[in-house]
């Protein structure tokens, strides 16, 4: 076969050699920068699991005679279960956080409290396996194929192939498998050891991001060969792919980023915190009636404990001033979310043009590291925050003490996320017509430009 | 086997070639001369398709030349510097060119083709970065011998080789004629050309102006109607 000559050839050059090395080397680092990923994660979460029953027990001896005080100090934690795929497509699972713990005092006040992040880190992101694919397998692919023709011509064996060929076109194509089978090969190996490495489960997770990964590789391969098919010299061809890269990968998601910003501002992550913190404050400065008036009207079955008697201070009331806080902030704070819903909704049409872009999305998306994921947390949260809201203040109405409550049930809650559908059509339907348009313009450009040298 | 008829070239508004009509017979050697420029290469070029004439007819073997490689199964090709590939050796380049046209041989069968093209049997598997002009040449020639062609065009393949060098050149020319082989040379080399050649042609500016049979003319000759005519 002539392929096993091609392949020789081909392996032989430095190009070649070094390529292939880079990108395993970077694949397998990405998987151990995954895998510390979700070592940090899984440890956050066991200690939070060692924690939550010390910090009780410790609060009780503290404050167990007055559980009005106890809640004042108690925090209850949700920890964000992760996958293992997690690991492939970090996304911003390391800026949001695992675990978010909470009392039952105002919301907003506590829903964005996160880990510090060393903003240095946000400038370069994490090197998980999702972006070797989407930056590093694109850079491969230009550095194998931006001379396919070019350089059979200006090294001079253009001349002597076309004479020694029935089809040039065919010959390219050849070449372009010899190209295209190493790194499909290097894409299967970075995925088999993932699988084996994190304990990726394959049919579910892994398979999904394989696809896409392999389908986002046929794109690049595609978008060479109509460049290819210019005739343009290898200058040229390396310049016009690198600048393609440059803008599909790096500055046009970085302009829907910016764009989906402008045009959805958003002054309501400013104002809910201090409508949240005047709608709570205030209230130190008015009649408790009406505080507890404006509680009961969002409660009304534990109107029954009526109002508050005593002079000065009781939890009753501080704990409708909280309510408050949240209920003063709470149109601000589903404008906000509506928005952050509305940026990701437009970012996921317009990645539909942007295909590295469409593919991170996507990445994320099966990882379940995505802003859709977070914001499903959150509102996890937020219906958690209620729950055990509705649970305890009954029991600091009727003002009781610690002992009246089995703690025992107050383990750490786990949120799983939704079991995620997977859309394979509208997936990679981008991809797909964007291979299909690249190899329609390659068919196009290569009836003229393969039949003449 | 080889026919031009009227054929021309046009880059822009410059005559590469106008009018060329030449007929070189099965067996026969054919060597155009001329100056740099003066049409020789455009003439071989259109004969290997790989560009288009302007005008006119070129035939192999009666087959339109050039019409979606229609006639490459026929032709072969050495030019001035046989470039191949550096990274593999003689050998392997035979074998790839070989199977690009479509021919499948044996080990064996590649090592008699480099033999018989004058490559010793301790070079065939060296790299060819490692290789002369001359010993890329003779891969040249196994390549054509190897693909079976009717006609072998070649582009000044003497130019830059020592004597000896183009001594066996022209023997192994010799031997392809023998074994019915059409050989078209472009060529600068007026006694190569004698040697060689059964006909002779003079180009300037395009044009076929002079052609000759070498049975009837000496290298003596030739020279000086080269240098009148030029």
């Amino acid at each position: 076969m002539m392929y096993r000559l091609l392949f020789r050839q081909f392996l032989r050059t430095q190009a070649c050699q070094l390529g292939l090395l880079l990108g395993l080397f970077v694949g397998i680092a990405s998987l151990f920068v995954g895998q510390q990923f979700l070592k940090k994660q899984d440890r956050i979460a066991l200690e939070v699991e060692e924690k939550q029953q010390e910090h009780i027990e410790r609060n009780i001896k503290y404050h167990g005679d007055d559980l009005g005080l106890l809640l004042y100090y108690l925090k209850f934690s949700i920890v964000n279960d992760q996958e293992p795929i997690a690991a492939l497509s970090i996304g911003q699972k390391d800026l949001n956080p695992t675990v978010q713990s909470v009392n039952i005092m105002t919301l907003e006040g506590q829903r964005y409290d996160t880990d510090l992040v060393n903003p240095n880190k946000l400038l370069y992101g994490n090197l998980d396996l999702g972006f070797v694919i989407i930056y590093i397998f694109p850079l491969l692919i230009i550095a194998f194929t931006y001379n396919l023709r070019s350089e059979e011509e200006e090294t001079g064996t253009w001349k002597m192939v076309s004479v020694m060929t029935r089809s040039n076109l065919k010959f390219l194509l050849s070449k372009l498998l010899v190209r295209f089978t190493p790194l499909a090969i290097l894409m299967i190996v970075l995925f088999a050891l993932a699988g084996w490495f994190l304990k990726i489960p394959f049919a579910s997770q892994l398979f999904p991001f394989f696809v896409i990964s392999f389908f986002y590789l046929l794109f690049w391969f595609s978008l060479s060969f109509w460049v290819v098919s210019l005739k343009l010299s290898s200058n040229f061809n390396s310049l016009l792919l690198l600048t393609t890269w440059l803008g599909l990968v790096v500055l046009i998601p970085s302009m829907v980023n910016s764009y989906v910003a402008n045009r959805f501002p958003m002054p309501e992550a400013f104002t809910t915190i201090i409508n949240q913190r005047d709608g709570y404050h205030t209230k130190w400065d008015i009649e408790k009636r009406g505080t507890v008036e404006e509680f009961y009207e969002d409660y009304p079955q534990l109107a029954h404990y009526g109002f508050p008697t005593e002079e000065g201070f009781t939890w009753h009331w501080y704990y409708a001033m909280q309510h408050l806080g949240d209920v003063e902030s709470s149109e601000q704070s589903r404008l906000m979310v509506q928005k952050i819903e509305q940026r990701d909704a437009v970012s996921k049409e317009l990645a539909w043009f942007i295909p590295s872009m469409h593919v991170q999305l996507i990445f994320n998306d099966i990882a379940g590291t995505s802003l859709n994921h977070h914001l499903r947390f959150l509102k996890y949260i937020k219906s958690f925050h209620e729950d055990i809201r509705l649970y305890f203040y009954p029991k600091v109405f009727e003002k009781l003490t610690a002992e009246s409550i089995d703690w025992k049930r107050f383990e750490p809650f786990h949120f799983k996320g939704e079991k995620r559908s997977f859309d394979w059509s509208k997936t990679l339907l981008p991809l797909f017509i964007g291979i299909i348009v690249f190899i329609g313009l390659s068919a196009f450009g290569a009836r003229q430009s393969f039949s003449e040298i | 086997m080889l026919e031009a008829r009227n054929l021309s070239k046009k880059y822009g508004n410059t005559d590469a070639l106008q009018d060329l009509n030449l007929k070189v017979g099965q067996g026969e050697v054919y060597c155009l001369l001329g100056q740099n420029g003066a049409g020789k290469t455009t003439t071989i070029n259109i004969f290997l398709g790989l560009i288009s004439p302007s005008g006119g007819t070129a035939l192999i073997d009666g087959v339109e030349a050039g019409r979606k490689g229609r006639t490459n199964h026929l032709i072969a090709y050495i030019p001035e510097v046989v470039q191949l590939y550096g990274n593999m050796s003689g050998l392997e380049n035979l074998d790839f060119f070989s199977r690009l046209s479509g021919h499948k041989h044996s080990q064996q069968q590649l090592g008699s083709l480099l033999l018989k093209a004058g490559l010793k049997e301790e070079e065939h598997r060296k790299k060819l970065s490692f290789y002369s002009k001359g010993m890329r040449q003779k891969v040249g020639i196994a390549i054509a011998l190897s693909k079976e062609a009717k006609v072998i065009f070649m582009d000044e393949p003497t130019s830059g080789l020592d004597p000896k060098a183009t001594n066996e050149f022209t023997v192994i020319c010799k031997e392809l004629a023998n074994e019915n082989k059409t050989i078209f040379m472009a060529t600068h080399d007026i006694f190569n050309a004698v040697n060689v050649g059964d006909k002779i042609g003079i180009m300037k500016e395009g044009r076929l102006i002079q052609s000759s049979d070498t049975t009837t003319i000496n290298a003596h000759e030739l020279q000086e109607l080269y240098l009148k005519t030029i």
